[in-house]
């Protein structure tokens, strides 16, 4: 059983010095409003710096970053934008020390990059992640116009589904987004859901905010949200713990009684994200599992202010390819 | 059933209020008819023998799942623990439940490739999906009975037969096929979830669209003689998670249906996108390619049937969880009616330190504004306004002082002379206190006694009333989980106050209530989740459209009583304002009233729709439907198309303005010399 707490995770601090391990060839990352993206775009020490402009944030041309090489496929699908991306780039993933700042990528993006990485036998890289100071808007900040057009399944997630549904699972990354929250559970009405929170939280208050917005899915998600058993904790800014605790608890549920369809969502912050992708990638592929994930219709491009602590994370990908 | 070491009160009740949440136990537990006279119940409704295929649809929460799961194998198990044989013989059918969530159908369209090829693949997998389904349920039935180990061989020849070009070994039992029929929908899987790295599918198609669906059942009925006669039902749930092609796909099944099998499709009423079929692009017609049942309709129509219903599906939840059965409207506190009100008055006023009538303050502002405007016939110094809220003074009997002061603005509607209203005013209502004879307020209280107390209440500035179980059936109006989702939030807040809710002797307090039914109308409001582009416009029209309703209310002389509908010859308004009124009822958010209502000029009758009672304490409004305000096409743009919006603000206080006092919609000129301290507004 893999052991995802022995990968390498190092913070430091927005006005520190950035060591050697921090140079890289290519840096790749998503543009949007955050003080956090931008200043960490510039100050980090890469050979080369693409911005990738995601459709969700709504940027207009005359918008675009000045500063490194501009990509904006043109594809609203995942998979399309990212492979869209790398053939206009003619970038070589492979022989290249790569560096990802996820803090501002769209979460199936950030999904389908991983599963991309994979495929192209690209398994070792470094992730950046900035923890914000606060969010705009404590416990009523809002991350989409919450209007969903639909759920469906993240594109290289899709797993092998079988019809019997009895005991199926829905782990719920719980983010702010209670919407989405609803929406998701609603997708898959009849599984048992699992709600697992970021604790410790990016910052001391962020996980009683967290609770209290992610309470107002509670009729959706049904019984089980004010059940002990179905709520689980991972640190918010720790993807290793986070893919543990998934390997936990789904090992647990499965030896209790073998689970039938296992549907992940991943809401909450792009280091529990890229956990969710972590475990996905390296446990759960051709099984009878997903991650799913309700699409909005727009995404606000400034949610946080200030910049706390950088998170570096040492992304090792499973060597397995299906 | 309530696990013995567990202490009534420390679980609420109606903690689960979906089916899709409840065990198949459960659903067999909780599961209640409808209590009509001529025992015309769910399963008459939905005729689960009938060879005709049916689309069931209903309103989020009006039990759809719970109906259809009920119809399914698993269920019958649970009804024939003894001998599911011979239960599937009795009810002459099989349930074969699936929901179309489980599908993950929405990996089934996009990526670059093709739809027509997404069509052939769908179509495929489900016939992949829907034959492990019926095999799983004939193995988990007859893998015992003689019948079946004698047959089970032939059958499985029969099914590899069904196959055009079958890349497989024939199987020699039905185990072994189920594993091979999982086989190969792992080969579609995979090649679908790559189709997004790869932008291309490899799927080899083996079987005819429908081959499978219905060829099993046809062998399976032929080979095994305890199932002559049976029907095989598809119970095909939540037919909204499909795109329109996939559901293209299932009416497909619908219109070529072969027997033994037939069709039971859920949906929200929103749900079905398509009636088109691929065979040669024809449509289903109702009553000729299926029927169709409107699980909320039809619970609305009977109204005394679904409140016995709703009645006993609470008293069921309450004794499985251990609660001993008394009448349901004993929990609850109310304010008792009576022809005064004196209780309710004492309620609102209870809290009130000064003397001070808020009705007498407000109506003394516009009899001085009227004065100024030569708009109050009769009013002619401060000594005339006066004597009028003089003579409309009932000390004792605070709502007959609002009843009066309606009487009035009535009056002054009117045009009448307002000084002798008043006083005749207070004659009538001396002779209502005592009696003696037919007075106007007898008539006003008729229609306006719900309105004039709400007045009452919000002026006095407490929150609007909401109280006893017949007042939340009627708010839940065919939905009956709204209703569990109101008693499960009056329970919450019950238990937090400290009461001991559904014990005998506990009255549910007026404030649990009051919070317990804020937080349900809350929670519909939330959750009218709107997926696409068009729930903003949704959403913001019914925010207009109950404010309107609330502006109307709590007006001088509201037009009409107990406002919650309106009626309008919607063909006349733009297609945007109709289509969003019909997607308003499909969210359930509007109930059309069958019937629709008279056109009071035109003798037209025009449909009418009612906002939903789960939202009237959001927007204080009633809960009963009285009177219905008819609204012009210009005004059904303004309220329901964005294309309008800014014309809304006029538009309604044009109409608002007509039921409020001094001018009531009327331009007077203000009269010439004005007394001193009347110059200025």
């Amino acid at each position: 059983m893999i052991d995802y707490t022995i990968f390498y995770k190092t913070k430091f601090k927005p006005d520190d010095e950035w060591q050697e391990d921090t140079r890289w060839d290519l840096l790749i990352s998503a543009y949007n409003d955050s003080e956090r993206v931008r200043e960490i775009f510039e100050k980090a020490n890469a050979g080369e710096k693409h911005w990738l402009i995601l459709h969700d944030y709504a940027y207009e041309e005359t918008e675009y970053p000045q500063s490194g090489k501009v990509f904006a496929p043109k594809d609203k699908h995942e998979a399309g934008f990212i492979q869209e991306y790398v053939k206009e780039s003619k970038v070589e993933l492979n022989n290249k020390k790569l560096c990802i700042d996820i803090t501002g990528f769209m979460r199936p993006h950030l999904l389908f990059l991983m599963k991309y990485l994979l495929m192209n036998n690209v398994r070792k890289f470094d992730v950046l992640y900035t923890d914000p100071t606060s969010y705009a808007k404590k416990d009523e900040t809002k991350f989409t116009d919450e209007v969903i057009s639909e759920v469906r399944q993240i594109a290289g997630y899709e797993g092998n589904h079988i019809p019997d549904t009895s005991r199926d699972i829905l782990i719920i990354g719980a983010g702010y987004d209670h919407q989405l929250i609803a929406h998701v559970a609603e997708n898959k009405d009849k599984s048992r859901k699992i709600q697992l929170f970021g604790l410790p939280s990016l910052q001391a208050d962020m996980y009683q905010e967290n609770v209290l917005r992610a309470s107002r899915a509670a009729e959706s998600v049904g019984f089980s949200a004010g059940d002990e058993s179905s709520n689980f904790f991972a640190p918010a800014n720790d993807p290793f713990v986070t893919a543990s605790v998934l390997q936990e608890i789904v090992n647990n549920l499965n030896n209790r009684e073998p689970l039938t369809n296992l549907y992940l969502s991943p809401l909450a912050t792009k280091p529990q994200v890229l956990g969710f992708a972590l475990y996905y990638l390296t446990e759960q592929q051709n099984n009878a599992a997903s991650i799913i994930f309700p699409f909005a219709g727009k995404y606000t491009r400034e949610t946080a202010t200030g910049i706390s602590k950088i998170w570096k994370y040492g992304v090792e990908l499973p060597s397995r390819i299906i | 059933m309530v696990e013995p070491d567990r202490k009534i009160g420390q679980i609420n009740p109606f903690n689960t209020t979906k089916a899709s949440h409840l065990s198949d136990q459960e659903i067999e537990d909780y599961w209640v008819d409808i209590a009509s006279d001529d025992g015309y119940g769910f399963l008459e409704m939905a005729k689960p023998t009938s060879a005709m295929p049916m689309l069931i649809l209903g309103g989020k929460g009006s039990g759809k799942t719970h109906l259809m799961r009920y119809m399914s194998y698993a269920l019958q198990k649970i009804r024939y623990e003894q001998d599911i044989i011979s239960g599937i013989k009795q009810e002459q059918y099989v349930g074969v439940y699936f929901k179309c969530s489980g599908l993950n159908a929405a990996r089934f369209t996009g990526k670059g490739i093709n739809e027509e090829i997404w069509g052939d693949i769908f179509a495929f997998f489900m016939e992949l999906w829907l034959a492990q389904i019926v095999i799983e349920i004939i193995i988990d039935a007859f893998s015992e009975r003689e019948e079946f180990i004698q047959n089970e061989a032939d059958i499985c020849n029969d099914i590899f037969d069904l196959f055009d070009s079958p890349d497989f070994d024939r199987p020699s039992n039905l185990f072994t096929l189920t594993r091979t029929l999982n086989d190969l929908q792992k080969r579609v899987n995979t090649s679908v979830n790559n189709s997004s790295l790869t932008r291309s599918v490899d799927v080899k198609i083996l079987v005819t669209a429908g081959k499978l669906t219905f060829g099993i059942p046809q062998i399976i009925v032929s080979r095994l003689a305890s199932l002559k006669a049976v029907q095989v039902l598809y119970l095909v749930d939540e037919f909204e998670n499909l795109a329109e092609p996939q559901q293209k796909y299932i009416n497909t099944l619908l219109r070529e249906k072969e027997g033994p099998c037939s069709f039971k499709v859920g949906s929200r009423l929103y749900g079905v996108k398509t009636f088109g079929t691929f065979s040669a692009n024809e449509e289903n017609k109702e009553g000729s390619e299926y029927e169709v049942v409107y699980l909320d309709a039809n619970l609305r129509k009977t109204k005394k049937s679904y409140s016995t219903f709703a009645q006993r599906l609470c008293e069921r939840r309450l004794a499985e969880a251990g609660y001993s059965t008394f009448d349901l409207k004993e929990c609850f506190k109310v304010i008792p009616s009576s022809k005064c009100m004196e209780e309710l008055a004492a309620y609102i006023t209870s809290d009130k330190q000064d003397d001070r009538r808020p009705y007498f303050d407000t109506l003394r502002k516009n009899l001085e504004q009227g004065l100024r405007s030569n708009a109050a016939i009769g009013v002619r110094t401060s000594d005339d306004i006066d004597r009028i809220i003089k003579d409309l003074q009932v000390p004792t009997y605070t709502f007959l002082e609002k009843v009066n002061t309606f009487l009035l603005y009535q009056d002054w509607y009117s045009g009448e002379n307002l000084v002798e209203a008043a006083a005749k005013i207070s004659e009538e209502c001396s002779h209502f206190i005592q009696e003696q004879k037919s007075t106007r307020l007898e008539q006003v209280l008729s229609h306006f006694k719900e309105d004039l107390l709400a007045q009452l209440i919000r002026e006095y500035q407490h929150k609007q009333l909401y109280l006893g179980f017949d007042t939340f059936i009627d708010m839940s109006d065919g939905l009956p989980r709204n209703l569990l989702i109101i008693l499960k939030h009056i329970f919450r807040w019950s238990s937090f106050n400290g009461e001991q809710p559904f014990q005998r002797g506990c009255n549910i307090s007026v404030e649990s209530q009051q919070k317990g039914i804020r937080d349900a109308s809350e929670w519909f409001y939330n959750d009218a989740r709107l997926t696409g582009p068009d729930s903003e416009t949704i959403k913001s029209s019914i925010n207009r459209l109950a404010t309107f309703f609330r502006d109307v209310r709590f007006s001088d002389k509201p037009s009409e009583c107990s406002i919650s509908s309106f009626s309008a010859d919607i063909s006349q308004s733009s297609q945007r304002a109709r289509q969003t009124i019909d997607q308003a009822e499909k969210w359930s958010l509007l109930i059309n009233i069958e019937g629709g209502q008279k056109n009071r000029n035109s003798q037209r009758v025009d449909p009418k729709y009612q906002i939903n009672s789960m939202l009237a304490p959001r927007y204080d409004l009633p809960v009963s439907r009285r009177g219905a305000i008819a609204l012009n096409w210009e005004e059904i743009n303004a309220i329901f198309d964005p294309n309008y919006v800014s014309e809304y603000e006029s538009l309604m206080r044009e109409r608002i303005e007509r039921m409020t006092a001094p001018l009531f919609g009327k331009n007077m000129q203000p009269r010439g010399p004005m007394l001193p301290g009347f110059e200025n507004d």
